[in-house]
């Protein structure tokens, strides 16, 4: 009881708190220089059409890796700590796994296109990838017992992070600095290769999401 | 788009009420879900400017004056990054409530408090 | 020279290809990973020497072809590659600790070890706040998942309460990040100043910053991280508690410019209460890791503090990193080191640490790092502490000051009580496991760059005059030639004394001469009675050597400084003596508290102390400067506790009866010398500047109720060595008196009384030692009738005890005129009347120690018994000659000390001939010397022209008829001897002290118990404490 109400009261002191963010905020009535710097710059200096894009995998590259890094990490971690069952179970309807088996093939085509076209239009690597992974549900989910071939997840997964570093390195290399996306020619403005190393950059992210989330999804059904 | 921010404040607190009310694991790390959705859509919403599009520049928007009709890009960004984050920390959570209940068969937070004082 | 950002890059390829590495064997892959580490620390090596050495400037790294603010830049300069050198050193180090592990494991657990440490370099380095809670979150992640490297029930549930509090905190992080962003339009720091932050826009800054703040464990929301220190792999304990603490304190510092002033002040007392309430936690703990991590705790908010303090005063970058730096470097080494050897230990209480005797090297590497964390000279812990202290009194912050000094004994309290059970718990059969190579390597690299760094703040910092090195020369030289056998060792230690005397001491008549003689000439006669030891294990001389060299070393110290870091190697040395002991855990562990509560007294007195001109000794020039009173008085209570003064007497019974009997010399006659000289110190300051405060006179009544209380305390000691350290007590009482007085003929008798309480208190404890090494007791009631065995040792305990107890014709008959003349010249005729009364008690205590030792019945089993051995008989022949001669010829010691006292007051006596006459008499040693040996030699011989009508009887020459009683000891005369006296006077002797602080310690001990409470192992309560805490927080800041 007593600490139904201490905890009420803190429910009260963080509301206190948090009030006068909400009560005085006011939406602002033009971009900050940072943003229009970075409207800019995607049309002039990257030839992309995406502005978030542009930012996530070239101005914000660092992060981007960093976020890859972190789902990765994920990725080990539930691997450390699960362990692989091997539990056989009723399988599904040969209905339901055709039929899922006939969809997943479309469920991966539209996770590249979403990948492939993150710098034109709303969408991306991390948006395709888990795209790509919903596909692998979708099997998991019709047949539980599904065996996925580890060996190439692994191998996606590692190398398209490794390529991601790789064509990072490319820019360091050149001497126009690390995750650097004019290392390729930058192509013509709203065309699928433009953006110079974006779209690649891009579709290795969507490759390693997708493989990774896969991976998790393949660790915990186990359990 | 204030009803947003408001949302997304109140996410947060219902999440930080869940964490802290809730006795079951999975809830407690549902609650802290909630909290993390709810700071995204603040997130989202910190960006939004009246009667502008989205920050995409293909022919809906007029390059020559695309600064004056797009709403401001970095949240979207920054939430893009949170959001896996969020959801890579989910999971780790999520794997850590499975291992304990593996090994005690209980999802009752007060029964993990052989570690005091 | 390479590119720092290669680090990232290069962990990253690894990390992310590791796995396939792994395909082909875990050679392969451990090889990359131990490579990439290596890599790692070479490149920040190389870049810290080209900052700290060269001189090269901050180095910006610019990301995908853009600066700032498009683009997210890292930044290494001196303090990120300071930091990432010691964190990826420790991140390599702590990986060959745990190769073993490695090696059995997943490769998942090399991968996420990787990236910790790959997003440590770049949490450092980024400039970026939202690239800050990316890599905060790469750190986190892998912490969370590196909690079950070795996987249980307890490391489970730990694990899962980090990430859940662990995620609250980074959820108000990048809560604040993102309101700073909305605020300041920007993302990196070097483009958002406090100016774009208005009234409410603050809250976004507190958010930002509470959320580091909770990473950083303040006390009370920190039961989480409790859990993870106690129950996590040693060595993914030790990266947490150091690395990750690191990177997170250095976040803090990024942000440090944004928070407004009201802020600081708020954090710094947040930082020093986590200190306080840690370290009182603490002593409560049992588990040694738990233990760690409330140090651990209780470090983080020491250091947060400093940092916020200095920033809030604006101190300069120099004095801020030294406090800063040092507290960092001794935290980050020392907690590697504790909780790499609680991982080879095993034990999962203190009390079992005993099984560490077996292993002498860890052991003493154990000891080295307790002794850093303790925040003890050399190590760089004590270096800031002492700034701290200076900047803290600066700026009148008073109660900051003794909290962080309050923290810092109960800190010491634990860490020391722990090394006492480890050194004298009783030591079972079992053995530990062989310790292997890699898990030993680590330490000995840390404790080498401990001992580095320690050096170098005293050369380059500091640069101190060299004698002040020689008590750690000593220690390391002591221990290098430990093979050599014990006399051979004495000898060494005796030419050591001897030399440092002759090349380092001033000649000239002075107090610094009495005190060289006192210390120096003192303790190279009292090695002497140490040759006898068949066997002095490991590190005796080493200690003794040390002690004698710091207490030498004060006498001619240059600067406050140097004599506190000599006080401190001082009393660790003899902690260490007293500490080898049998019985010596308790007494041990009350000793160093209280030694060490005083010398924070005397630290926080020297930070009020004006700058005093570097220019020789500072007992030569402490009279050019006026010292605060409040100075005074703390640094005379730190000096009183070293004298043992009344009310913090209750160390010495304890700390002299069982330190070994040939070490209890040293501490009796020359160890406690050090208050008096510290007393002296002071009082010269005092009588050269006109005082504010007549602090002497309440001192001069403290020495009166000392005397006559330890007078008191010792007539009921049935343990001879009790009975003698509070006749020592006593004895400083009279000294301190006569200090007091501040007069020609107070100091005189009081230098004087010095001397003769040097040379008879050495002579009887070296006397007692042999009889307590012939009978194998320390209870007067076992011995009696030693007269006939042991004849030589009862020359020296009566004159002794005539030299003692002020009658003619000895040198105490001197002194005590001398005493009662200046008392009542001065007036203070009460004190007189207590001092006189004090003698008269002493009788009785000087009566019951001769008589029950060696007169009256001898037991059946001393039949046998054989005088001292001949190195106790030396030393004691030695100091009897010193007695005679300055009994004898007084002059040969009042004429100097006349010349002496005359530097500070005008002379009030006239010397002639043998005649000493003051206002109030004369007084002629040598004349009372003879009258009194013709008073004895009458009855002596008329004695033995009588005595052939007596018949003896012997002693054995009957037989016992009756059955033995059930308590023999109670029918001898010498048990509770003066039991009569006790029923009239014993109500004085109640331990009323003794009970004080048993009260305080029981008082601490609860108070500890009730403040761990909260700590209830509920990961909910943990999560409600953080957000309680964040919102008490918020509104005592007002923002």
């Amino acid at each position: 009881m007593i600490k139904k109400i201490i905890v009420i009261l803190a429910m009260i002191g963080l509301i206190m708190m948090l009030f006068p963010l909400v009560t005085n905020f006011e939406f602002l009535e033009n971009l900050n220089d940072l943003s229009t710097n970075y409207v800019s710059g995607s049309v002039n200096e990257l030839n992309s059409q995406n502005v978030v894009t542009s930012v996530i995998v070239t101005y914000r590259g660092l992060d981007t890796l960093g976020e890859v890094t972190v789902l990765f990490l994920a990725t080990a971690a539930i691997g450390f700590l699960l362990k692989k069952k091997k539990t056989k179970k009723r399988g599904s309807s040969e209905l339901l796994q055709t039929a899922s088996s006939f969809l997943v093939a479309l469920i991966i085509l539209l996770g590249v296109y979403i990948f492939t076209h993150g710098h034109l239009t709303p969408g991306g690597g991390f948006q395709g990838g888990v795209i790509i992974a919903t596909a692998f549900l979708l099997l998991i989910l019709s047949d539980v017992n599904i065996k996925f071939n580890h060996t190439i997840l692994q191998v996606v997964e590692s190398f398209s992070g490794a390529f991601y570093v790789v064509i990072g390195l490319i820019g360091l290399v050149l001497t126009i600095g690390f995750l650097n996306a004019k290392i390729i020619p930058l192509g013509e403005y709203g065309n699928l290769f433009s953006a110079g190393a974006i779209p690649i950059i891009y579709s290795l992210i969507g490759l390693k999401v997708g493989s990774e989330l896969t991976n998790i999804l393949d660790t915990m059904r186990g359990e | 788009m204030i009803f947003a921010l408001i949302l997304g404040f109140a996410l947060l607190l219902i999440g930080i009420y869940g964490m802290l009310s809730q006795k079951n694991l999975i809830k407690i790390v549902i609650g802290f879900s909630i909290v993390d959705t709810g700071v995204h859509i603040i997130i989202v919403s910190i960006g939004y400017l009246r009667n502008r599009t989205a920050p995409i520049l293909n022919s809906v928007v007029d390059l020559g004056k695309a600064a004056q009709q797009v709403v401001d890009p970095i949240p979207s960004v920054l939430v893009l990054t949170a959001i896996v984050i969020g959801l890579a920390v989910t999971a780790l959570m999520l794997t850590f409530v499975v291992e304990l209940y593996k090994k005690r068969n209980s999802l009752s937070i007060d029964d993990y408090q052989e570690l005091k004082w | 020279m390479v590119n720092p950002i290669y680090i990232i890059i290069l962990s990253l390829l690894a990390g992310f290809l590791l796995s396939i590495f792994d395909k082909g064997g875990r050679k392969l892959s451990l090889t990359v990973f131990y490579s990439v580490l290596t890599f790692n620390v070479f490149v920040i090596a190389d870049w810290f020497y080209r900052f700290a050495i060269l001189g090269v400037s901050t180095l910006t790294i610019n990301t995908a072809g853009f600066s700032a603010p498009l683009s997210i830049n890292l930044q290494l300069g001196m303090l990120e590659s300071f930091v990432l050198l010691f964190a990826n050193l420790a991140g390599l180090l702590s990986a060959i600790y745990l190769i073993k592990k490695f090696k059995e494991s997943k490769i998942s657990s090399l991968i996420l070890y990787l990236i910790l440490i790959m997003g440590v370099n770049g949490l450092v380095m980024t400039r970026d706040l939202f690239n800050m809670f990316v890599f905060l979150e790469i750190l986190s992640i892998s912490t969370f998942a590196l909690t079950i490297l070795t996987k249980n029930k307890k490391s489970l549930s730990a694990g899962f309460k980090y990430m859940i509090a662990g995620g609250v905190a980074s959820t108000f992080f990048l809560l604040g990040v993102i309101f700073v962003y909305y605020f300041s339009g920007n993302l990196n720091l070097e483009f958002i100043s406090s100016n774009d932050f208005t009234n409410y826009g603050l809250i976004g800054v507190f958010l930002l910053a509470i959320g580091i703040f909770i990473e950083l464990k303040p006390f009370p929301a920190n039961g989480w991280a409790l859990d993870v220190y106690e129950s996590v792999n040693s060595g993914i304990v030790a990266i947490i508690a150091v690395v990750n603490s690191a990177a997170i304190i250095f976040v803090l510092y990024k942000i440090l410019p944004l928070l407004p002033t009201v802020y600081l002040s708020v954090f710094t007392g947040m930082g020093i209460v986590t200190y306080i309430f840690s370290n009182l936690v603490g002593i409560r703990q049992s588990n040694p890791k738990r233990l760690l991590g409330y140090s651990s705790v209780a470090q983080m908010g020491l250091l947060a503090a400093s940092l916020f303090y200095t920033t809030k005063l604006g101190v300069s970058q120099n004095i801020s990193f030294l406090i800063a730096g040092g507290i960092f470097i001794n935290h980050f080494i020392a907690k590697a080191l504790l909780f790499w050897i609680a991982g080879i230990v095993k034990k999962n209480n203190i009390k079992d640490w005993s099984v560490l005797r077996n292993n002498i090297p860890l052991l003493i590497l154990f000891g080295i790092s307790l002794l850093a964390l303790s925040g003890l000279p050399p190590f760089p812990g004590f270096w800031a502490k002492w700034e701290m202290v200076k900047v803290f009194v600066g700026s009148k912050y008073y109660i900051g000051l003794s909290a962080i000094l309050v923290g810092s004994l109960l800190e010491a309290f634990y860490l020391f009580r722990w090394f006492g059970y480890t050194t004298k718990n009783k030591l079972n059969k079992e053995t530990m496991e062989q310790v292997q190579f890699s898990q030993i390597f680590p330490i000995i690299v840390f404790v080498l760059i401990l001992f580095f760094t320690s050096f170098w703040i005293m050369t380059n910092v500091y640069s101190l005059n060299y004698f002040n090195y020689l008590p750690l020369v000593a220690i390391f030289g002591m221990f290098l030639i430990s093979f050599l056998r014990s006399k051979v060792k004495a000898i060494i230690s005796i030419a050591a004394v001897v030399l440092y005397g002759y090349f380092l001491f001033p000649l000239g008549m002075s107090i610094q001469l009495l005190f060289g003689i006192i210390f120096i000439i003192g303790s190279g006669i009292v090695i002497i009675s140490t040759i006898n030891r068949k066997n002095t294990g490991k590190g005796f001389y080493g200690f003794l050597l040390m002690m004698i060299f710091g207490m030498g070393n004060l006498i001619i110290a240059e600067s406050f400084l140097a004599f506190f870091i000599n006080w401190e190697f001082m009393t660790i040395a003899a902690y260490l003596l007293i500490l080898r002991g049998k019985r010596a855990k308790i007494p041990a562990i009350v000793f160093i508290t209280f030694s060490l509560a005083g010398a924070y007294f005397i630290l926080a007195g020297f930070g009020y102390m004006p700058n005093i001109a570097n220019n020789g000794a500072i007992i030569n020039t402490i009279g050019t400067i006026k010292i605060p009173l409040m100075a005074m008085i703390l640094m005379i209570i730190g000096f009183l506790v070293k004298s043992a003064s009344f009310g913090a007497h209750i160390w010495i019974p304890g700390a002299y009866a069982e330190a070994e009997d040939d070490v209890t010399p040293f501490f009796s006659s020359m160890f406690s010398k050090t208050g008096i000289f510290g007393i002296i110190l002071l009082a010269i300051s005092f009588i050269k500047q006109t005082p504010d405060f007549d602090l002497f006179y309440w001192l001069g009544w403290l020495g009166a109720i000392s005397a006559i209380v330890g007078a008191f305390l010792a007539t009921f000691q049935e343990d001879v060595k009790k009975l003698m350290a509070y006749s020592s007590m006593s004895q400083l009482g009279y000294i301190i008196v006569s200090i007091s007085l501040l007069s020609h003929l107070g100091w005189i008798s009081g230098l004087y009384l010095t001397l003769n309480h040097f040379m008879f208190k050495a002579m009887i404890f070296i006397a007692i030692a042999g009889v307590i090494y012939r009978t194998g007791t320390r209870q007067m009631y076992k011995m009696g009738g030693l007269i006939k065995k042991m004849p030589l040792s009862f020359i020296t305990v009566l004159i002794g005890i005539i030299a003692i107890s002020g009658v003619p014709p000895l040198s105490g008959f001197g002194s005590k005129w001398l005493l009662y003349n200046s008392l009542i010249e001065k007036g203070w005729f009460l004190q007189a009347g207590v001092f006189f009364f004090a003698s008269a008690v002493s009788f009785l205590y000087l009566y019951r120690m001769i008589h029950s030792i060696f007169l009256g019945q001898m037991k059946y089993e001393h039949q046998n018994i054989k005088e001292s051995p001949i190195w106790y008989l030396i030393p004691q022949v030695i100091f009897i000659i010193g007695i005679m001669a300055i009994s004898m010829y007084p002059n040969l010691i009042i004429q100097p000390l006349n010349t002496i006292v005359g530097n500070y007051f005008n002379s009030s006596i006239v010397i002639d001939g043998y005649n000493v006459t003051s206002s109030l008499g004369y007084w002629n040693g040598n004349m009372v010397m003879y009258v009194t040996m013709g008073v004895f030699a009458v009855p002596l011989i008329l004695l033995l022209l009588i005595n052939g009508r007596t018949q003896t009887v012997k002693q054995f020459n009957i037989v016992y008829a009756a059955e033995r009683p059930e308590s023999p000891q109670t029918t001898h005369f010498a048990h509770n001897m003066f039991s009569h006296y006790y029923k009239a006077l014993g109500g004085l002797t109640k331990p009323r002290i003794q009970s004080f602080w048993n009260y305080v310690s029981e008082g601490t001990n609860s108070l500890a118990g009730l403040f761990r409470q909260i700590y209830s192992g509920n990961g909910q309560t943990y999560i409600l404490h953080i957000i309680l805490y964040i919102v008490a927080i918020y509104f005592i800041m007002g923002v």
